[in-house]
């Protein structure tokens, strides 16, 4: 009865990697809703892609990339130029079309500078894209040191149109569910993926780059003899992917309505990571672009099962991919190996290569199985909590007012960000602070000239008490915190909130919030 | 013999040198400081310790410095080293929660006794030193032994790496106030303390690849590791050992840098230093693709790097546009190692002779 099934994979080898991937994805996802009811909610599923559709543009370019043998480590550096970019042009007044097309060009012309670098000056790509990263990463800086806000129309309606899907919103207001929807990037990245998996299987362009990485990256030479534009192609594919950077970048600073020069770190490994998921090559030439969605796919579903899980700190994230594309290299270096060992040596039948791969995968749906079940004894206790502890926490306002009635100078409450938090300070004129997160509390004791430092310069050089800092609440985006703060000093009080990105923050109140954050102790994550 | 080193101890041997294009763009670089800023070269003598700006080149360099040592090693073989800053990170956790483990206890503990730590010294250092010897022998597997790329292979442990480090410190900085181990990175001994380890750990590798047959053997299987194989040298070994010494000099780093910033923060810790310490060793003319290496050569190398940094903070550039400037001066150097522009030069000159 194996022998089918055996054969069937012989058959189709090159496809293990990437129907892997999906059945990792979608049993996550399974698993996740089988735990949490939350995750049954379609709109979390859509969430999935409306999280990470930067991820997907930029992870299809990296795949035609990493098909010709290469590397682009730029593209975290390109994605922050982009939203610095483009913030700061819209901010200055500019045409947002000419802006959208302006950062694409630029996204463009840095690809085609490095893949110049890697085609005539034979540079390394590792390291021509390493100083393409760090070039991008400082000219942000250079164009801005702080976040900027962007509050153009024409973006806003870019990042906040809600696609409905078609046939979904009547099912869902049935069940009582808002109707679920995408963004306008999502279906950009989805165009994007359509349009790239047409060229690479099925045109001309798409062979000679997978002829081009081929035999881990040595095939250049023979693909070069065959009469195949071997220099024009990998100039193309390190465009392309400087477009989608771009394109990525513009994605990101929608989702995120700001630009920053530090946005995006180590964007590229995530990228990098899912492409490898997908079941593409690092040494070249095999691998699919549809694999790399999937590759997003298992990045998403493990970000949304380990919030999902609340007990499990961010980092885990970290580890879980590693883990994963260790596992997933595992497999593509057996596989390798199997092709060469059967021209070669014949050291191991397929047998025993069979049963290495089956003792691997088992080996590796062990190890995630313990990472994951390790933590769900406690997580499955604290599931109510941990569901009802992604939503956003309201402010404390009538604790906030009691504290100040009761002498405290700032009392600075935050909520929501990606794990939802819900910390409230007060700073007393004697240089007490206390702080809690509703479950842990802290004390902390400061020097009082620091905290009359901090009170004049807010009210001083920020203004806090005039018609400068304003107030305007909106819903947080998934990264963004809510701040409350209340201060009163020589008599006068005022209480603003405001939220990150989303509303044009006044310049004053982000560093007002940085005087301030610098006088708080740290709350430890629940644990 | 000693009359041929003498003979060819001309113009075109210097030029030809290793260590000719490294310590050229060295000078460069401080010329520039002597003629814009003025008082880089002064040292004062506080206390007996010497200070000035060419001290904290060296110091501040200590870091890359030790890293370079390793990667020369690694790079020689034909492979690269992407996780030695997350290596770091790794030891820094380790060290920062024996001296300090009040984060584990999930609770806000401010030590501010100077003489207080939780295991004595020598333990701290040495199971800070172990873990990361095993980082280095993980990556040392994947590579020599499960036969996968080492840019690849060593990116696992660069992503996870990471995420460890805060596992190991609940994700919370721990701040380090034990005075003896804040001596590894901030002492003073006439010269900054970091600098004589860089220098023991320079003259023990230098001695072990230079007067042993082990550098010999790392330069063969970075040329070609299968005729290697052939000539009796066990390459796996070779590999597994130059991929774990550079863990351990990872995880030197990482003392020296926790023990500097006095702090052992998981996140930030060792952050884009395995870049300069690839770039240093690159700049020291150590191809990529292996073969050939000058330990002195990456020394100096990294120093160029640091140099960079320092004379731009001096000249009031901001940390993170830093980057930009770093970038072009990388790309430069590179371009001057290409094939291309060697080429280039030839054709000139020869042209010149035919003239």
């Amino acid at each position: 009865m194996l022998r089918p099934i055996g054969n069937f994979f012989s058959k189709n080898r090159n496809y293990i990697p990437v129907l892997a991937t999906a059945f990792l994805a979608l049993a996550a996802y399974g698993i996740g809703a089988y735990f949490f009811v939350g995750m049954r909610n379609p709109q979390v599923f859509f969430n999935l892609f409306r999280n990470s559709s930067f991820l997907l543009i930029s992870g299809i370019g990296m795949t035609l990339v990493i098909l010709t043998g290469g590397i682009d480590l730029s593209v975290s550096g390109v994605v922050a130029l982009t939203t610095v970019t483009s913030a700061v042009l819209l901010r200055e007044g500019w045409n947002p079309w000419g802006v959208i097309l302006l950062v694409l060009a630029m996204g463009m012309t840095l690809g085609t500078i490095m893949g110049s670098f890697i085609v005539y000056l034979k540079v390394q790509p590792f390291i021509a894209t390493l100083a393409g990263m760090w070039f991008a990463r400082g000219m942000c800086f250079f164009i801005s040191d702080n976040v900027v806000a962007i509050d153009d129309r024409i973006f806003q309606i870019l990042g906040k149109t809600k696609i409905l899907i078609p046939g979904l919103t009547e099912l869902a207001i049935k069940q009582g569910n808002p109707a679920p929807y995408i963004s306008i990037p999502v279906v950009v990245a989805f165009a994007l993926l359509i349009i790239v998996i047409y060229v690479a299987h099925y045109t001309r362009l798409g062979r000679t780059i997978y002829a081009i990485g081929g035999n881990e990256g040595r095939n250049e030479q023979s693909a070069r003899l065959m009469g195949l534009p071997v220099e024009r192609t990998k100039m193309f594919v390190y465009t392309f992917n400087g477009f989608c950077s771009a394109l990525a970048g513009l994605s990101f600073s929608l989702f995120v309505a700001s630009g920053h020069g530090l946005y995006a770190s180590g964007f590229e490994l995530d990228v990098i990571a899912s492409v490898v998921m997908g079941g593409t090559m690092l040494t070249g030439g095999a691998g699919y672009v549809f694999g790399t969605f999937f590759g997003v796919l298992v990045l998403a579903v493990t970000q949304a099962l380990i919030q999902f899980i609340g007990t499990l700190s961010s980092w885990w994230t970290k580890i879980v991919i590693g883990v994963l594309t260790l596992v997933f290299i595992g497999v593509q270096t057996i596989l390798a190996n199997r092709k060469e060992g059967r021209q070669v040596t014949h050291a191991l039948s397929p047998v025993r290569y069979r049963q290495r791969i089956i003792a691997f995968g088992m080996a590796a749906l062990a190890l995630i199985g313990i990472v994951f079940f390790s933590r769900f004894g406690s997580a499955s206790q604290t599931e109510t909590t941990a569901n009802a502890s992604c939503e956003i926490k309201p402010f404390r306002e009538a604790e906030v007012a009691r504290l100040i009635t009761e002498g405290a100078a700032i009392v600075y409450n935050r909520t929501a960000g990606p794990q939802c938090v819900d910390e409230l300070f007060a700073i007393y004129p004697d240089g007490r602070v206390t702080g809690n997160d509703g479950v842990n509390s802290v004390e902390q004791k400061v020097d009082p000239v620091e905290v009359e430092q901090a009170l004049v310069q807010i009210s001083d050089e920020y203004q806090w008490f005039t018609d400068a800092i304003y107030g305007r609440y909106l819903t947080p985006c998934r990264q963004c915190f809510a701040h409350y703060v209340s201060i009163s000093y020589q008599g006068q009080e005022k209480t603003v909130s405001q939220v990150d990105g989303t509303a044009s923050m006044p310049a004053g109140y982000t560093l007002t919030l940085a005087v301030i954050r610098s006088l708080l102790p740290e709350i430890n994550p629940a644990p | 013999m000693r009359k041929s080193t003498q003979r060819s101890f001309t113009w075109r041997s210097i030029t030809q040198s290793r260590l000719f294009f490294p310590l050229v763009a060295l000078s460069l670089i401080l010329l520039f400081d002597f003629i814009f800023i003025p008082g880089f070269f002064s040292i004062e003598n506080r206390g007996g310790n010497l200070h000035g700006s060419l001290i904290d080149i060296f110091r501040n360099g200590s870091t890359v410095m030790l890293l370079a040592i390793g990667m020369t090693l690694v790079i020689a073989t034909g492979g690269v080293d992407l996780s030695v800053g997350a290596t770091m990170a790794i030891a820094a956790s380790v060290a920062g929660i024996l001296m300090n483990p009040s984060a584990l206890r999930n609770e806000v503990f401010f030590v501010t006794d100077p003489t207080y730590t939780f295991q004595p010294l020598w333990v701290v250092i040495v199971s800070a030193l172990l873990i990361s010897i095993l980082c280095g022998a993980w990556n040392g597997v994947l590579v020599a032994y499960m036969r996968i790329q080492p840019m690849v292979a060593t990116l696992i442990l660069m992503i996870s790496g990471r995420g460890i480090a805060q596992l190991i410190t609940n994700g919370l900085r721990v701040q380090i106030t034990y005075k003896p181990y804040a001596f590894i990175g901030q002492g003073w001994i006439i010269l900054p303390f970091s600098l004589y380890i860089v220098a023991f750990l320079f003259i023990l590798t230098w001695f072990l690849t230079r007067k042993t047959a082990i550098g010999m053997f790392i330069e063969s299987v970075g040329i070609n590791f299968r005729s290697s194989y052939f000539s009796g040298i066990d390459e796996k070994k070779i590999k597994l050992l130059v991929y774990t010494f550079c863990g351990f000099c990872a995880g030197i780093a990482g003392l020296v840098a926790s023990s500097n910033v006095r702090t052992s923060d998981a996140s930030n810790i060792g952050l884009t230093t395995e870049l300069d310490a690839i770039l240093a060793v690159v700049i020291g003319g150590t191809a990529m693709s292996g073969g050939r290496f000058s330990l002195l050569a990456s020394m100096i190398g990294a120093l160029v790097m640091q140099a960079i940094t320092q004379s731009m903070y001096a000249i009031g550039v901001p940390a993170f546009a830093l980057q930009a400037i770093k970038a072009v001066v990388v790309i430069f150097v590179i371009l001057l190692f290409s094939e291309q522009v060697r080429n280039f030069v030839q054709r000139i000159s020869t042209r010149k002779k035919e003239v």
